[in-house]
């Protein structure tokens, strides 16, 4: 497995907060997502990948070297952050030439190309566009250098369905080389659903698991069933539980077994929703 | 180095047009008076000069600074970009005003321009742009530590620094006996650039050490 990004032990304490020897990678030719609740340690832990941090301990390697080793390194990654970085004055003319200035991979015809795929004007003011058109400004600056390898943070919080799913078609497109990756923090797990390949789950400063999203999407499922039954299910089989008013609700990692084993319960598809929730609220078995 | 000197001055430029009439009405009111071309030639210098400290605040607001750690620049080059922004704002600043002071005083008939008042011109403009570099250079290492808002409050700083320098030095020479002749004045004028060249070069190593301790 070739890995464009690998975390290692990465550490991190603030006061009141401990990111806590978190380790993933990304293989090429796929999207990463990130997840959890706020606070959890998403952006802690990407603002230390990116060096905007400094790391108490770990390795962060691109492509096997470390982000402080090569300025090279930094020409493809592209960043997009939850807002847009660009004073609000500028326009997108001026936003390409200062990222053509920054960047030496920089292609003026690409760019000019997502200004229009995106219907962005490029003599408008940035304070004058919607907050959808911004973010597709940033991500048009991110992938105009030629990245190969997008990071993003909450990048698509705050559009609408539509403006996202065109983005997200864009982050589809991206990866179809097999050459390029993505790795994205995002609240909207139903974006994650759409386009990632692996999730990892962060939670209260650890990494909870690392999975694809298919063995999350196929295996996991949900046991909705009484007190009786509950009491009868297989400890070790349980994830995590949450009770509601009638009814308990069980985390299981494989849903036909607990369909086979349990006949009288009901086994729900697990959502990446339902997983973070029933962690992060719920509780887990001992 | 090269995106953020350019996008200070794109930023910047749409502050351009307000700090042009500014200065358009400073030269109606300052150049008149008994401080004349020589008073207008430094506003104008020192006024452009404070832009530097509006860059950081154009920063804080969109938060540049951490975006552009993300881009192929280190932070010395961020630094360095800052410093070169401000000798390019203090000499627009007093080459503006030695242009429109030439100008408005060809008028008023209080500039003349033979070789001795083109001289004392172009030496006015040299000490106003040595001067706001300086004043210029120490407000950057006070932003990078405390923020451009605090920053801008300590504008009163940037100031008292190098008058207590200059005072210092000045008290010495006296001190060790040192005449203050025409003559040494204009040594030091013509030394000045160097002189404020080493200030900015102890200014930028101040700001690197800051910035490279901060988190972003």
């Amino acid at each position: 497995m070739d890995a464009i990004l690998q975390v290692e032990n990465l550490s991190k304490q603030y006061p009141g907060f401990k990111l806590d020897n978190v380790s993933f990678s990304i293989p090429k030719g796929t999207i990463m997502g990130l997840i959890g609740e706020n606070g959890a340690g998403k952006s802690t832990t990407i603002n230390a990948i990116l060096d905007l941090i400094r790391k108490d301990g770990g390795t962060v390697t691109f492509w096997g070297q470390e982000l402080s080793q090569s300025k090279q390194l930094k020409e493809d990654i592209g960043v997009v952050f939850d807002g847009i970085n660009f004073y609000d004055t500028l326009t997108p003319v001026k936003v390409g030439k200062i990222s053509a200035a920054a960047y030496k991979q920089w292609d003026e015809y690409l760019y000019q190309d997502y200004l229009k795929r995106f219907q962005l004007p490029a003599d408008k003011e940035i304070k004058t566009l919607s907050k959808g058109m911004k973010m597709k400004l940033c991500i048009a600056v991110a992938l105009s250098h030629k990245p190969k390898l997008l990071i993003l943070d909450e990048a698509t919080s705050g559009l609408d369905p539509v403006k996202r799913d065109d983005i997200l078609d864009v982050f589809l497109e991206f990866v179809q080389d097999e050459e390029h990756s993505i790795l994205m923090s995002s609240h909207i797990t139903t974006d994650l659903e759409k386009v990632a390949d692996y999730i990892t789950f962060i939670h209260q400063g650890k990494v909870f698991f690392c999975k694809t999203k298919d063995e999350l999407r196929y295996h996991y499922g949900i046991i909705r069933c009484g007190a009786a039954l509950f009491s009868q299910i297989d400890k070790t089989e349980i994830l995590a539980y949450r009770k509601d008013d009638y009814q308990w609700n069980v985390l299981v990692a494989d849903k036909e077994k607990a369909k086979r084993k349990y006949k009288n319960a009901v086994v729900d598809d697990a959502t990446i929703d339902d997983i973070l929730l029933m962690y992060v609220k719920g509780e887990q078995s001992k | 180095m090269k995106s953020e000197i350019l996008k200070d001055c794109l930023n910047v430029s749409h502050n351009a047009r307000s700090m042009l009439l500014i200065l358009v009405v400073l030269a109606a009111v300052i150049i008149p008076t008994t401080s004349g071309i020589e008073g207008y030639i430094f506003i104008c210098a020192f006024l452009c000069s404070r832009m530097i400290v509006t860059t950081f605040v154009f920063d804080d607001t969109s938060k540049w600074t951490r975006y552009a750690m993300t881009t192929p620049i280190s932070k010395r080059d961020l630094v360095a970009g800052k410093f070169v922004v401000l000798v390019i704002f203090c000499t627009v600043g007093s080459l503006f005003g030695m242009a429109v002071g030439a100008i408005v005083g060809a008028v008023l008939k209080a500039v003349s321009f033979d070789p001795v008042g083109i001289g004392e011109l172009l030496l006015l403009t040299l000490t106003a742009w040595v001067i706001s570099l300086i004043f210029g250079s120490i407000s950057i290492p006070l932003v990078f530590k405390f923020g451009a808002e605090k920053g801008r409050a300590l504008l009163l700083v940037s100031f008292l620094i190098p008058a207590a320098i200059g005072f210092v030095l000045y008290r010495l020479l006296v001190l060790l006996g040192v005449e203050i002749t025409d003559q040494l004045i204009f040594v030091l004028l013509c030394c000045s650039p160097v002189i404020a060249f080493l200030w900015c070069c102890a200014m930028y190593q101040i700001s690197c050490r800051i910035f490279a301790r901060q988190e972003l």
